[in-house]
């Protein structure tokens, strides 16, 4: 991992994330890219103990339970109002095959 | 009639003896937010003129009516509060400062917001912020950013600015505002006001759009820490809406903010003076800590030594958390959609045109990080290390009850002075993120000024404390004037 990101690597990243990402940017995208992740670098660097278990939220609750109840859920077309395009009850999307 | 000069409680109690109208006293702010539009302290938008904050505007003036009339009572009853857009209010735009969001309507409010309508508050508008609140400065808004009111050359700080600057400027005199890694305290800091981060899981997510949810927590923004102390007295509390908040019993958290500091443990750590911090700010924090001495607290050296990773850890951890919380910008469920012949290429190209680029540089480098063969080196390593840093903070709380430091390194830099570099724009949380990490309660207050700039103290407390937080700050601004600095508006030029 001591390996700099290379622009075409930004670019096979930034298509996982699905995000369209234009070939003249990638050079000035992985140029940031590589100043962010060698300053985290320094993680690695961190001494800790054999045992330590990382910690992922900010409180440790137990799971969360309750009822099971039938309530009204939010109005089906008020939630389509937000969609770029809709069909009667469903969201309409382009083709997914050609 | 200037109502700029009173806080959210003295406002409240005007309101309560009824010296003064909730009628008047939201138009007065209305007009304010009208008048002061150059600020960019509100987001506007919306189709032919009748943007979201004219929205906003009449949904209070019906509310103020009725409350005058009677029909709408509670214990908030006409005060007006600002809400950041990145929390949802239904039937008003909530854009979170994105493009991908420009024209969502909520259908539903942020448990916050049902709490404030509740007690009878008033929303007079939705706040700028950077997008998605990934920011430090509000510049990462892409309705451009939000000026600080001190000096209009400076950045309000972020990613709540644009609510530090509707206080700051006495265009609402509280906001709500959401802080993942400072953007709470950092733009109370910048802006001269009281900005407190609760402890996580106090104050209910739901509604809250998210962008880091183990550390994201909504928390208010006011001159006093007597008005945060009001807020949270209504925003706090579990909901069954959202799983991670606290079944914690809530305090009145307006009692016993008047009770004496004396023997009160005060932690320092000589760290937070080390390289990189402006004079101006740490001479305003050790006079400070003279204050608290005088007002009979100890002062206890401690060690936080794992800090130092604070903003490494936080720049692994909050990326990967983003990079799966905005999946769902899609082009599919919310109002952006970029048009292209097969799914896969719209939302690529959605989300490609939709997003701005420090988010869309967070969502890369969250998704690097994560991958497979990095998820190790990076996500895991940062989650060991922040359980370090959380142990760090529990012993210190063994031998202190609250730690006091700077909220931020310098007083508000200049518009477009960070915007080429992420790394100097992330170095400016250096403060305030370790208390996200841990997940314990942070406020920040006005401590001095520098060159016409607020300077702000930081202190942090332990999990579910915010009560001895909120009475070192309120015993602060007792002994101190700090918090009555206002802004001069003249410089600003008014419509």
């Amino acid at each position: 991992m001591s390996n700099p990101v290379e622009p075409q690597q930004v670019q096979q990243v930034a298509k996982l994330a699905r995000i369209a990402i234009s070939e003249d940017s990638l050079a000035e995208s992985a140029g940031q890219l590589n100043q962010i992740l060698g300053y985290v670098q320094q993680l690695q660097a961190v001494e800790l103990p054999a045992d330590v278990k990382p910690f992922f939220g900010a409180i440790e609750s137990v799971n969360a339970i309750r009822a099971d109840e039938n309530k009204p859920s939010t109005d089906r077309e008020q939630i389509l109002k937000n969609a770029p395009d809709s069909n009667g009850e469903f969201y309409q999307v382009p083709p997914v095959f050609k | 009639m200037d109502l700029t000069n009173l806080s959210a409680t003295q406002l409240l109690d005007q309101l309560k003896s009824g010296d003064l109208s909730a009628v008047d006293c939201n138009e007065f702010f209305l007009k304010r937010i009208q008048a002061h539009q150059s600020l960019n302290a509100f987001v506007d938008v919306g189709e032919n003129g009748s943007g979201s904050l004219a929205k906003s505007a009449e949904l209070a003036r019906t509310r103020a009516a009725a409350i005058d009339a009677g029909e709408i009572k509670g214990p908030l009853a006409g005060l007006p509060v600002a809400i950041k857009d990145g929390i949802c209010a239904a039937g008003v735009e909530t854009t979170a400062s994105s493009r991908m969001l420009e024209r969502f309507v909520p259908s539903y409010d942020a448990t916050c917001v049902a709490q404030l309508n509740q007690a009878a508050a008033i929303n007079v508008g939705k706040t700028n912020m950077d997008e998605f609140a990934m920011g430090s400065s509000t510049e990462n808004s892409y309705f451009g950013p939000s000026l600080n009111p001190f000096n209009t050359g400076h950045v309000p700080g972020g990613s709540s600015g644009g609510s530090a600057t509707a206080v700051a400027a006495g265009l609402a005199p509280i906001a709500l505002g959401s802080d993942t890694g400072g953007s709470i305290r950092q733009p109370a800091s910048f802006c001269g006001i009281t900005g407190l981060k609760p402890t996580y899981g106090r104050v209910s997510r739901f509604g809250l759009i998210a962008f880091a949810s183990s550390l994201d927590q909504i928390g208010p923004m006011a001159w006093t820490a007597e008005d945060c102390a009001l807020a949270m007295n209504y925003i706090s509390g579990h909901d069954v809406n959202d799983s991670t908040s606290a079944k914690e019993d809530v305090p009145d958290f307006t009692q016993g903010i008047s009770d004496s500091l004396a023997g009160l443990k005060i932690g320092v750590y000589p760290q937070f003076f080390a390289d990189g911090i402006d004079p101006a700010v740490e001479t305003a924090v050790r006079d400070a800590i003279k204050v608290y001495e005088e007002l009979g607290a100890e002062i206890v050296e401690i060690d936080l030594p794992h800090t130092a990773s604070a903003v490494a850890t936080y720049y692994v951890i909050a990326p990967c958390e983003a990079s799966s919380n905005l999946s769902r910008y899609d082009g599919v469920r919310y109002t952006h959609r970029a048009e292209a012949d097969s799914l896969d290429q719209m939302y690529m190209n959605t989300r490609g045109e939709g997003f701005g680029a420090e988010v869309k540089r967070r969502i890369v480098l969250g998704t690097y990080a994560l991958s497979s063969g990095y998820y190790d080196a990076y996500y895991l390593q940062a989650s060991k290390v922040r359980r370090m840093i959380k142990h760090d903070f529990d012993q210190a709380f063994q031998k202190v009850d609250v730690i006091l430091g700077p909220t931020t390194p310098t007083t508000a830099f200049k518009l477009g002075q960070h915007t080429a570099d992420p790394m100097a724009m992330y170095l400016a949380d250096i403060y305030t993120v370790s208390a996200n990490l841990a997940g314990i309660p942070a406020i920040s207050l006005p401590c001095g000024m520098s060159e016409g700039l607020p300077i702000g103290l930081h202190l942090q407390g332990r999990s579910f404390d915010e009560a001895t937080l909120l009475k070192a700050a309120h015993q602060y601004q007792q002994a101190t004037q700090w918090h009555k600095q206002r802004p001069s508006m003249d410089q600003e030029v008014s419509a």
